[in-house]
């Protein structure tokens, strides 16, 4: 059946935006880190998603039906790349020999907009399979009664 | 005016209503090939269901990653299930039909 693909295509960009919210909620939980995994401090994230390489394509057991294949993927996590905030604290145990602590620079409101953005982007997805579904339906229902 | 719709449709034109002799000849093949489809098809729905019953059960033992490919497993299963109870319908109903037919 090929309302598969399009269940496809939306379980594809559920799968992106899932990893966005993921990301961001790592870079909000760490706004407060002064030391990462390599001891180093820690690195803002962001994923960056591209479109999987979309045809159309014959389906080998109808020939007058048209199938397209793609959706979107994950192309890489990578560090934003932003210099860290410094915060005079010589008292912290992280601080410098000028008593800097360095934090990251995640902007929170910046990441409460990706966040929202990605919550917004699952739930159209929800929809566009929720639609391919409906439409599924409707023609199981073609010379019914009802 | 006649106007020769043939020519102002020449894909309509190149579609015959009338079974042509090579269909006929395949009329045969044809039953066999509805009997392979719903085969095919119903060993499919089961495959559909077994794969959606396998992912809940990772979902409950939490091995799997995301929910929504549970939930669109799901929908796959419920959407062949549907699909065969129509074609059950459908065929239950012609049969049906036969038989009130008067001889």
């Amino acid at each position: 059946m090929d309302y598969m693909a399009a269940f496809a295509i939306s379980g594809s960009g559920m799968s992106v935006e899932k990893l966005r919210l993921d990301v961001t909620a790592l870079n909000i939980a760490n706004v407060h880190s002064t030391r990462g995994p390599e001891g180093t401090g820690y690195e803002p994230l962001q994923v960056i998603s591209g479109a999987r390489q979309a045809q159309l394509f014959r389906s080998v057991f109808a020939a007058e039906s048209l199938r397209l294949a793609g959706g979107a993927e994950v192309l890489e996590v990578r560090t934003v790349g932003v210099a860290p905030r410094l915060v005079y604290e010589p008292n912290h145990p992280d601080a410098d020999a000028a008593g800097f602590v360095a934090y990251p620079g995640i902007n929170p409101v910046n990441e409460m907009v990706t966040l929202l953005a990605a919550m917004r982007a699952y739930e159209a997805n929800v929809a566009a399979f929720n639609a391919a579904k409906t439409m599924a339906l409707k023609a199981l229902e073609l010379g019914g009664n009802g | 005016m006649n106007i020769d719709t043939s020519t102002l449709l020449p894909a309509v034109a190149g579609t015959r209503l009338t079974p042509t002799a090579d269909a006929g000849a395949g009329a045969g093949a044809g039953a066999l090939g509805f009997a392979q489809w719903l085969e095919r098809s119903l060993a499919e729905t089961n495959t559909r269901l077994i794969a959606a019953d396998q992912q809940v059960q990772r979902l409950a033992l939490g091995e799997t990653d995301n929910l929504h490919h549970v939930m669109i497993a799901l929908e796959e299963a419920k959407l062949s299930f549907q699909l065969m109870v129509q074609v059950r319908n459908k065929l239950l109903e012609a049969y049906q039909d036969i038989l009130r037919m008067q001889v």
